[in-house]
């Protein structure tokens, strides 16, 4: 654990005199104690303020397809309707909680849950801000991989123990694109682990800037494809249109989730749309600088210098600022995704098939190749510095 | 306290999970149960500090393996009549004596396969501390390119073969006109 939201808090006067308080109260040491109870509150805020995004989520996604259809959308709870998703979510949990006859019983109640873990474990690794994360492991990025995937088993044991054929195919779809998307995925993933060096997402923010030219983004034109074809993984990876075939409202009524009334269906609307969100979250990490504020004011060592702040006050600015940056990407590219679903149709299966295997997946391989060849060739160094460097020697000689 | 809160936890999912892999009647929860095993074994990893081996367990088998024995297991289908023509059982059941048996006297034989092996270690190095935190993806991916490269080609081989082989079986057939 190299930088938490535990170290971050540690570094004040406050978390000393806190730990000393309470270790002359108890008489032993309460360091331990006071990480572990600021470790459960910043778990307890960032599971609560994502629930909220997720079920405001809901409210978006209906709110931007009535914009887009030139309708008004829900407008009646709370002003413009934005107390909607708490009325949806009332309802949800009062209304009758049906298992089929026919069920697998113990599947059919686990697996909306496999679905929940899978992904409220991978918010563990998001990074919030540079102070505001609840853990950064070494093998960042890959965790929350393998963590997402559980979503995968969650929507393929949906479909099975519903015993009913749209169910059965929906679950089918669903764990099958899953997988297949999973591969261009992750290989773009790896391609921008190479020019960072290191699977942490701290690693993979620190080489970016917060200027756009110094993102990966802009790094070099395989990067630059590579987001698209990441987020065209990601887009099938969560089942969202155009490639919501799992939940095929014209062939399969509702898919894997069609035999689940109330919340638990409830539930895997929410973990869906909060994977949306982590998602976009690590769109953001990987290509679009993250966190990072321009000119260093994250660290709030400018505030300092110029202003005259006291440095802990000059931080939390800093980290307000850095969580103003990471969420206002994010909740652009949340945008965008549900733009896409209400603009494009959608695929049939075999288009989507060929979409990965014959199309995405060779794309990914080259810009990996790329990405390396282009670490070795250019010493690493961006299309930018690169474009910079040469008009410095231009200018030079003249 | 923590790392042993944690190996207490995740030992006891993994051995719980196996347990009720073999005592469950039903293939697809036997199939969940292993997974529960199986993220039990990489919170053991987690225990010894291996961070990288732990998230490789969980994309390998949580989001892989188990996802293909799911597959496999429906595409398999059940069976109506577990007797054959010869009057025997096709399908041997799970959770009986021969194979709690069976089962029991090859965990017996690997638990002292496994035990003569760490002997050694375990003689010359009584008190070990693991260092915890220690960052193993770097190390692990230049030993890998590095003084391991023979067994890493040879495994992505093995994986090339099965791609190939996979090809062969799903591709159309030919049809003859004779």
């Amino acid at each position: 654990m190299n930088s938490t939201v535990v170290t971050y808090l540690s570094q004040s006067k406050e978390f000393s005199s806190v730990v000393s308080w309470l270790t002359n109260l108890l008489g032993f040491d309460a360091t331990s104690f006071v990480a572990f109870v600021i470790f459960a509150i910043g778990c307890l805020i960032v599971v609560g303020a994502l629930a909220t995004i997720g079920g405001l989520g809901t409210y978006a996604e209906r709110k931007i397809s009535a914009d887009l259809q030139m309708r008004q959308g829900p407008n009646r709870v709370g002003p413009y309707g934005i107390l909607q998703f708490l009325a949806d979510g009332v309802k949800m949990i009062l209304k009758e909680d049906i298992i089929p006859s026919q069920a697998d019983r113990f599947t059919f109640i686990l697996a909306p849950f496999l679905c929940m873990v899978g992904v409220f474990a991978t918010l563990a690794v998001v990074p919030f801000s540079s102070g505001f994360m609840l853990a950064d492991l070494n093998a960042g990025v890959f965790y929350l991989i393998g963590m997402a995937s559980l979503v995968g088993v969650g929507v393929f044991l949906g479909g099975y123990s519903s015993n009913s054929k749209w169910s059965m195919l929906g679950g089918m779809r669903g764990a099958s694109q899953i997988i297949s998307y999973e591969i261009p995925g992750t290989i773009t993933i790896i391609s921008i682990v190479l020019l960072a060096g290191g699977l942490s997402f701290k690693t993979l923010i620190s080489g970016q800037g917060g200027l756009p030219q110094e993102w990966y983004l802009f790094h070099n034109p395989f990067a630059f494809m590579g987001f698209f074809v990441y987020f065209t993984s990601a887009l099938a990876e969560t089942n969202r249109a155009p490639f919501d075939l799992p939940e095929a409202e014209s062939e399969l009524v509702s898919g894997y989730h069609t035999e689940y009334s109330g919340m638990r269906f409830g539930l895997f609307a929410l973990a869906e749309y909060i994977e949306v969100f982590v998602v976009c979250g690590v769109a953001v990490a990987l290509f679009l600088g993250g966190y990072k504020v321009p000119f260093d004011l994250g660290s709030g060592k400018i505030l300092v210098e110029k202003l005259g702040l006291d440095s802990m006050f000059a931080q939390n600015i800093g980290q307000l600022l850095e969580l103003g940056s990471f969420f206002t990407k994010t909740l652009l590219l949340y945008y965008v995704v549900i733009w896409v679903r209400w603009t494009l149709p959608r695929l049939r299966v075999d288009q989507l098939m060929t979409l990965c295997w014959k199309y995405l997946t060779p794309v990914a391989l080259f810009n990996l190749i790329g990405c390396a060849v282009w670490m070795y060739a250019f010493n690493g160094k961006s299309i930018y510095s690169l474009i910079f460097e040469s008009a410095v020697t231009v200018a030079g000689h003249h | 306290m923590f790392t042993n809160t944690l190996f207490l936890l995740s030992a006891a999912l993994t051995v719980g999970g196996a347990l009720a892999v073999v005592y469950s009647q039903n293939l697809m929860h036997a199939c969940i149960y292993l997974l529960a095993s199986l993220f039990g074994v990489s919170g053991l990893y987690a225990c010894i500090g291996a961070d990288f081996l732990a998230a490789t367990q969980l994309v390998v088998y949580a989001g892989g393996v188990v996802i293909l024995m799911l597959f496999a297991i429906m595409l398999t289908g059940g069976s109506g009549n577990k007797i054959n023509r010869y009057g025997l059982e096709k399908i041997a059941a799970m959770g009986n004596k021969k194979t709690y048996f069976f089962a029991g006297f090859a965990g017996i034989l690997t638990s002292l396969v496994l035990l003569k092996i760490i002997a050694n270690i375990l003689k010359a190095q009584p008190n070990t501390v693991l260092s915890a935190n220690e960052p193993t993806v770097a190390k692990l991916g230049t030993l890998l390119a590095t003084d391991h490269i023979l067994a890493f080609e040879i495994s992505s081989v093995l994986l090339l073969g099965a791609l190939v082989g996979a090809a062969i079986i799903s591709r159309p057939r030919k049809e003859r006109n004779d």
